[in-house]
């Protein structure tokens, strides 16, 4: 029997922090105060009257916005039916996202502009089959637990991209999705689409095919469209990311605490609206939270500020009891190299020991313009290497192991021993892509370097056949409401491809 | 080169927004006109900024804090330059496109075109295309610099565009434009006169359009 000392504490696994409680608190009560005596600026009615029927102060009406300040009482009334669990389902059920304290997920990130060609390595417009591609990558990867688009579907109409880019994703992938919507009919479109795909608004119910993507827009403004999705999302059950992504020195202030006040402001409004339209409505807050690099004026995806940053707002997260959407996988480098696996590693290991709940953005590259496959494929080594670090080291007399060693005495060895033979595959971490060949057979394994050997396993996951994930009958109902949409909007496309 | 004059830009280049004004009132004083205050004071400060942002030895923080100075220098010249018949760099007119909020690089642009010399109009964010329209008619600007962030929003620029022509502006004013997804080909694709990647490339290409 295992026997302790007295006043013996465990440490099942490491910890990690930035903040301390006061400090949490002090971060909180000023974004508090932000809230009630700045005010936020929201560009949409609706909004505007839910926050102040709640008991908001409104200021400063113009034809489209007005100045809502929230009194601190309003937030905490919010806080207190928010949810502390969030769960959402893939189309294969026994893919489970639960969002909650300190339980870590990871995904993509969402709509990028460009992407790495697998094939050309050439920087171009994504395209429908490279998301679809994405998200086969997603389905194959095993720490990889939802799925974001990487890429913006370029080869349709711009004003229904949304419900193409989503179909993308289902042909690839039957994990949890986080969707983006050009609007709210994208996002009924698609909404329409994810019970076509589980089986009805009952299934729907049991666990969420998908959560939303609703960006306000730093500092302290919510557009109209994010108000529109806010109230939608909360009325049909949809769980919604509401991420503002200030830059600390542009849109927020240069230091790092003023830019988590300010973040936390703009989460807070989100929080409120919400929970004054239906109390318990599940929410994650988040998220992107970085600075600008003051000599290129770019969002910094790789800087250290952004780790430290998203992990000080997860402990806040944490405090307040809702889900977090962190940061990590991302990189600034043009392409996969050394920079990315470098900027990615320690994004991934600082959100991951913080506790990030719904940690996004896995296969960025150049501040979130392009999408990597490598990068993707890579992550998920480093995400593998990171759970084994979050795994500890615990110490019991069993793994103290004082019988082993008295066992084997001086001069010995351990390799055939039960102890070793029944233990060392689940206390030693194995790698999969990272090599630790001798020279020799490296060499005679064709010298090839990390880079090469993700790329070799791109392209044997694309390339593999599989069997379609949507029946014939099935895709071409979810096609149709694509189609649908398309013909609905069909004058207000440009004469050409936009990005032809 | 007057003692003054090189002063004025020093204190451009250090942003000193302390004692640009009295240096101004000083060279004044000491008889420089407006012109010499201008082409020999506060542009060699603003060029010598610009090579060393570019160099990469002075950060954006910086280099505004040196078109702020600039401004305040100008402000007290400004009636003077235009009494004198003197022209200006040029005039651009901002704004943000119909449907999108994000206008943190059309800010930057703003300050960038305004530490080049350019008397700058910013009429804000989503901005309908006949509120450009509007705007062109009643400012008269040289050059037009248009930003969106999103793919949904960049539609808007040919839209802007279109408005232009229809309105019979479009020969009059240069269109530059920017944004995360936006690229040369898309502005080619528009019939927009050019493209810029960042504020200081914008300010530069300005610039260009006004030579």
């Amino acid at each position: 029997m295992q026997r302790r000392k007295t006043n013996y504490l465990v440490n099942a696994t490491p910890t990690f922090e930035v903040l301390s409680q006061d400090e949490i608190e002090a971060i909180y009560n000023s974004a508090l105060t932000v809230l009630y005596e700045t005010g936020v600026r929201v560009y949409e009615p609706t909004g505007i009257e839910l926050a102040y029927s709640g008991g908001a102060i409104i200021e400063d009406r113009t034809d489209d916005s007005a100045l809502v300040k929230i009194p601190p009482w309003l937030v905490d009334k919010a806080l207190a039916t928010l949810p502390g669990k969030v769960v959402t389902r893939g189309p294969d059920r026994k893919y489970k996202m639960e969002l909650y304290k300190d339980a870590i997920t990871f995904g993509p990130g969402s709509d990028t502009p460009f992407t790495i060609d697998p094939y050309t390595g050439k920087r171009r417009r994504a395209t429908y089959k490279d998301v679809k591609n994405f998200a086969r990558l997603t389905q194959a990867l095993p720490n990889l637990d939802f799925h974001m688009s990487l890429g913006i579907v370029q080869d349709v109409a711009v004003g229904t991209y949304d419900r193409w880019q989503y179909l993308a994703m289902l042909e690839g992938t039957t994990k949890p999705i986080n969707i983006t919507a050009v609007d709210l009919e994208g996002l009924k479109d698609q909404l329409e689409m994810a019970y076509i795909r589980v089986g009805g608004k009952d299934e729907w119910r049991k666990g969420p095919l998908f959560s939303l993507y609703i960006e306000p827009v730093s500092p302290l403004s919510h557009s109209e469209e994010v108000i529109q999705k806010l109230i939608f999302a909360t009325d049909n059950e949809i769980p919604f990311v509401y991420t503002p992504c200030p830059l600390a020195g542009a849109t927020a202030p240069t230091t790092l605490a003023g830019t988590a006040v300010q973040a936390l402001t703009e989460s807070l409004l989100g929080i409120v609206l919400s929970q004054l339209r239906k109390p318990g409505a599940p929410m994650i807050i988040g998220g992107l939270m970085s600075n600008m690099d003051m000599r290129t004026t770019v969002y910094c995806y790789g800087s250290p500020e952004m780790a430290l940053l998203s992990a000080a707002y997860t402990q806040i997260t944490k405090w307040l009891g809702v889900p977090m959407y962190e940061t990590a996988g991302c990189s600034d480098s043009k392409m996969f190299d050394e920079q990315a696996a470098m900027e990615a590693t320690m994004n991934i290991a600082t959100a991951a020991l913080v506790g990030g709940n719904m940690i996004h953005d896995v296969g960025y590259l150049e501040q979130g313009l392009t999408s990597s496959p490598d990068m993707m494929v890579a992550s998920n080594e480093i995400i593998s290497m990171v759970k084994r670090i979050l795994k500890g080291i615990p110490v019991t007399d069993e793994t103290k192991a004082l019988n082993v060693i008295e066992d084997v005495g001086p001069g010995g060895h351990y390799l055939d021993h039960d102890h070793t033979y029944t233990r060392f595959k689940t206390e030693i971490w194995r790698p999969d892509i990272i090599d630790r060949q001798v020279w020799e057979n490296w060499e005679a394994a064709g010298s090839k370097t990390f880079r090469d050997r993700v790329h070799d396993r791109v392209i044997e996951i694309l390339g593999a056949e599989e069997e379609p994930l949507l029946d014939e009958k099935m895709y071409k109902e979810l096609r149709r409401v694509c189609e649908l949409a398309d013909e609905r909007h069909k004058g207000e496309e440009l004469d050409y491809n936009m990005f032809g | 080169m007057s003692e003054i004059l090189s002063e004025l830009s020093t204190a451009v280049i250090e942003g000193n927004l302390d004692d640009i004004v009295d240096l101004t009132e000083d060279a004044l004083d000491e008889d420089f006109s407006a012109q010499d205050i201008l082409d020999k004071g506060l542009m060699p400060g603003m060029d010598h900024v610009g090579v060393e942002f570019k160099a990469g030895n002075m950060f954006v923080p910086e280099v505004l804090r040196s078109a702020r100075a600039m401004q305040s220098s100008m402000e007290l010249i400004r009636p003077m330059l235009v009494a004198s018949g003197v022209k200006m760099v040029g005039k651009v007119l901002l704004g943000t496109v119909k449907g999108d909020l994000h206008d943190i690089g059309k800010n930057l642009v703003g300050m960038m075109c305004e530490g080049a010399g350019f008397d700058v109009h910013d009429i804000g964010k989503d901005i309908e295309p006949d509120a450009f329209v509007a705007a062109v008619k009643e400012f008269e600007p040289d050059v037009i610099g248009m930003s969106a962030l999103l793919t949904t929003t960049m539609r808007s620029m040919e839209h802007t565009i279109k408005a232009l022509e229809e309105a019979g502006l479009r020969d009059k004013v240069k269109i530059m434009i920017g944004g995360a997804p936006v690229t040369q080909a898309f502005s080619d694709q528009i019939g927009a006169d050019g493209y810029a990647s960042n504020a200081a490339s914008a300010a530069e290409l300005a610039k260009k359009f006004v030579a």
